[in-house]
């Protein structure tokens, strides 16, 4: 450990280092999988191998910087990015990251109590229950509101038939001027609306690294924004905002830049692969794998939760059960990731594999009212 | 024989135009609540298309079928009556139907709209007040419907032929003036437009039974017509569907030929002479192979190059730049050999691409992207439309000049990326520069690792520790320079690794 003047730098080692890479590469899978981030893996995944709270959101939100900005261009090359609804959101989300940044820094300063050696500093133990209990409420309405809309579409036998409009309607029927119309995504928000549900996401992902995840449903939900439109504007916001939170965490000294550095090389692999996926998955069962991943994140932080409020004296435990909670907490983390990244890669190779072999097949009537007389041509 | 096409928002007085021109033409009406009328007989769900799509901002796969299948009836119905003679159409949007065929007239009403409230409150027995608000919501519902329909925006004058101020002049007046519009060469038949027709019906006609039919009803197919030649394509996961596409088909009238093709997804290429030895075919199928998908040709002829090649080619006439007049002829063609032999290497690079399996469809078309635009606005879905060799008459830099331009136009209006050859090359081929880029930018990767890991006490002190407390703002902006700096070239290093083993 090195213990500096804001915060304690972890040793890493080869093994360390390996996680980390390992860490960034489900995490990138699964950002390219379900168009969100990842964070809520990496930021866990690191505190579990020992780097403060603070730290590891730090490090993931400068390492989102720079991928956003690498996907924020491929979108805008797409068409998928309305830039007048990103400047909006980005005007209200920059005070959200604002707040965040300052709770973050005043809870990590308050400090904790503890000071026995285990999972991350117990100076930043505040901060790390703070970041947990935030993470594990706002993943589990995510979660389960994904949950019940799959169960919906099921029954109805809606497969396909898109997202619920009822909350974009009902915002859309307050009519609370001013109204801004943003011609792109072609909808009309009251800058009321825009202006709650962009210090929400600023905030959120200030505080856990984790902007999309409601970003991304707000506009779908609430603004009514076209799904491929509202991830690319997600984007080129992260882009700022991650710019924003990383200087902002950079100034009080607690991003690690070699954790940023270790992430890309797992992550930027694996979001390649995730966005693969993507193209040969259905869409419903990327929503099932996503609602168990996010579901099993928001388990394994939980389970931590008791090792934070003995730190901070909340409650009476012993100091040698941590290391249970810990692996508890571990356990869980990994099983979500690296099951929901191999069943991903399952199906990339799966695809990748049947592309090689179905290279022609061709089907050629030249006389449609006789009995087919087909010429077809199977592939070496 | 004329087409025409009354389109105008709701209250403006389309119907009694359509009307009035029919008692001076004896033409036949045809309105939009009928052709409703008959689509929901046939079994396709009108009213769950409009609430979804006026109320849903995006398109499931689900709506996007039950879309086409609504434009494919409209379509089939709108070439049926076509080919009986003249008539007027009217309703929402009227004006973005039939697209390609040169000789309909499409029209545009502008109402005021204070005569569009007062009507609107008698019609409906409403307020004033309540009708201003009733006139907004269904204003914004038709834009709307006209985006999702026809990826459109209704002001544009571009789609309309003749635009109506009713404030200044009366119905009867503006009835007057369009049966003699109609009447003009502009808007009479051609071989070429005839052609369209039959293609156009050909393919609606395809669409709806391939829809309709319980062995073929749930695959999501794309379907091209062109010369009684249907090409359907169809993904690898539906290769059941494979056999029954020519059994739905079987006995369609007009239909020559039946090929599918088996792809994930469509490219579009866009070029004036195709060439199955030239450099750019070879890499597009490349691409194509690497992708799955099937390659859908359209040979593009620009103004002012020779009219009869391009009618004999199957070409319709550009309206937006050059209008060239083609003499009535009824649709009757000129069969000369010599001139259907030269379509600019079509046929060739066509069995060329069957034989690989990645046939996806052809068409001509001439003049700029507004004839490009207007022939695939709301139809297939690309996920790549290459611009080839364009402009071959013009010199090399005003080829450059002007093949970039065409890229940029259509790429504004097209929910796909839009590239020039030389683009497609560079980013989405793996070429010797890609090499000596992945190599190079490995090595600077390499170096910046090596530099960080092995000065971590000095990187504390810079992060964290007393040089951080001295220069504070030091870090911020290094980390602002630094971090996108090494994302831009770790993300490149991994896109071009991923590359050369075809994951892209």
């Amino acid at each position: 450990m090195h213990e500096l003047l804001s915060v304690t730098y972890i040793n890493i080692d080869l093994s360390i280092a390996l996680q980390v890479i390992l860490l960034g590469f489900i995490g990138g899978i699964l950002s390219g999988f379900i168009g969100s981030g990842g964070a809520f893996f990496m930021t866990p995944g690191m505190m579990n191998l020992g780097v403060d709270g603070v730290a590891a959101v730090a490090s993931n939100i400068a390492h989102k910087f720079g991928k956003a900005m690498v996907g924020a261009k491929k979108h805008a090359a797409a068409g998928n990015v309305d830039n007048k609804l990103a400047i909006y959101m980005l005007a209200t989300a920059i005070g959200g990251v604002q707040v965040a940044v300052w709770i973050n820094s005043f809870l990590f300063k308050m400090g904790g109590g503890g000071g026995e050696e285990g999972h991350g500093a117990p100076k930043g133990a505040g901060a790390n229950l703070y970041i947990s209990l935030v993470f594990a409420t706002i993943l589990s309405v995510v979660a389960i509101s994904m949950l019940r809309d799959i169960m919906k579409s099921n029954k109805k036998g809606q497969d396909g038939a898109g997202p619920s409009m009822k909350i974009a309607e009902f915002f859309a029927k307050l009519n609370l001027p001013p109204v801004i119309n943003f011609p792109v995504s072609d909808t009309k928000v009251s800058l009321w609306v825009l202006m709650v549900v962009g210090i929400a996401t600023g905030y959120l992902a200030g505080t856990i690294g984790v902007g999309g995840f409601i970003g991304v449903p707000c506009m779908i939900y609430v603004f009514g924004v076209p799904t491929a439109v509202a991830t690319g504007t997600e984007l080129y916001l992260a882009l700022f905002m991650g710019g924003y939170g990383a200087i902002s965490y950079a100034l009080q000294g607690f991003v690690d830049l070699r954790l940023t550095m270790l992430l890309y090389i797992g992550s930027l692999i694996g979001v390649h692969l995730g966005v693969y996926g993507v193209k040969v998955v259905n869409e419903k069962y990327i929503r099932i794998v996503t609602c168990l991943i996010i579901l099993l994140c928001v388990v394994s932080r939980v389970v931590a939760v008791p090792i934070y409020l003995r730190q901070l004296r909340l409650i009476d435990m012993n100091p040698a059960w941590d290391v249970y909670f810990n692996s508890g907490s571990k356990f869980f983390l990994f099983a979500s990731g690296i099951t929901g990244a191999l069943v991903i890669l399952l199906k990339v190779i799966q695809a990748y594999r049947s592309r090689r072999k179905i290279q022609q097949t061709l089907l050629v009537v030249r006389e449609p009212g006789l009995q087919p007389a087909a010429e077809t041509a199977e592939a070496a | 024989m004329a087409i025409v096409m009354i389109s105008s928002l709701f209250q403006s007085g389309r119907k009694e135009l359509a009307e009035i021109m029919a008692k001076k033409t004896n033409w036949p009406v045809l309105s939009r609540e009928e052709l409703v009328d008959r689509a929901r007989e046939q079994g396709i769900k009108i009213g769950r298309l409009e609430v979804a799509m006026i109320k849903t901002p995006h398109q499931s796969e689900k709506l996007a079928r039950e879309k086409d299948l609504y434009l494919a009836f409209l379509t089939a119905t709108l070439c049926e009556k076509a080919r009986e003679g003249s008539f007027i159409y009217y309703g929402r949007g009227g004006h973005l139907l039939l697209p390609g065929v040169s000789h309909r007239l499409r029209v545009g009403l502008s109402t005021p709209q204070e005569i569009r409230i007062d009507r609107t409150a008698q019609s409906l027995g409403l307020t004033p007040d309540k009708a201003v608000g009733y006139l907004k919501e269904i204003d914004d519902d038709f834009n709307r419907w006209l985006r999702f329909m026809h990826g459109v925006d209704s002001r544009d004058p571009k789609n309309f032929d003749a635009v109506f101020n009713l404030e200044n002049i009366g119905l009867s007046n503006a009835a007057d003036i369009l049966s003699r519009m109609a009447e003009m060469p502009e808007f009479q038949p051609t071989a070429a437009s005839t052609r369209m027709i039959e293609n156009l019906s050909l393919s609606a006609q395809a669409k709806l039974r391939l829809a309709l039919d319980d062995r073929t009803a749930e695959a999501d197919l794309q379907v091209q017509t062109d010369n009684g030649v249907i090409t359907v394509t169809y993904p690898p996961q539906q290769e059941q569907f494979r056999e029954n596409i020519p059994a739905v088909l079987a006995e369609l009238d007009g239909c020559r030929e039946i090929q599918c093709t088996m792809a994930e997804t469509n490219i579009l290429w866009i070029q004036e002479r195709f060439d199955p030895n030239a450099e750019n075919y070879q890499q597009i199928t490349q691409l194509a192979q690497r992708w799955g998908a099937a390659i859908e040709l359209m040979r593009l002829i620009p103004p002012g190059e020779d009219a009869g090649n391009a009618s004999a080619s199957g070409a319709d006439m550009d309206r937006a730049f050059s209008r060239k007049i083609q003499p009535y002829d009824g649709g009757v063609e000129d069969d000369d050999p010599q001139t259907i032999f030269n379509d600019g290497g079509l046929s060739r690079t066509k069995e060329d691409l069957l034989s690989q399996g990645r046939f996806g469809g052809q068409h001509t078309v001439c003049g700029g992207y507004a004839s490009i635009l207007e022939r695939i606005q709301g139809s297939a879905q690309y996920t790549l439309v290459v611009i080839g060799d364009m402009f071959l008459s013009k010199g090399h830099s005003a080829r450059t000049r002007q093949t970039r331009e065409l890229a940029l136009n259509i790429r504004d209006r097209v929910k796909a990326p839009v590239v020039t050859a030389d683009e497609m090359k560079t980013r989405l081929l793996f070429s010797k520069k890609q090499g000596a880029q992945l190599a190079g930018f490995l090595a600077l990767v390499v170096f910046l690792f090596i530099g960080v890991f092995t000065h971590q006490p000095e990187l504390f002190s810079f992060l964290s520790g007393p040089l951080h407390q001295t220069y504070k703002w030091l870090s911020p902006i290094v980390m602002f320079l630094f971090i996108p700096l090494l994302a831009y070239l770790m993300g490149t290093v991994a896109g071009l690794a991923l590359k050369i083993i075809n994951i892209d």
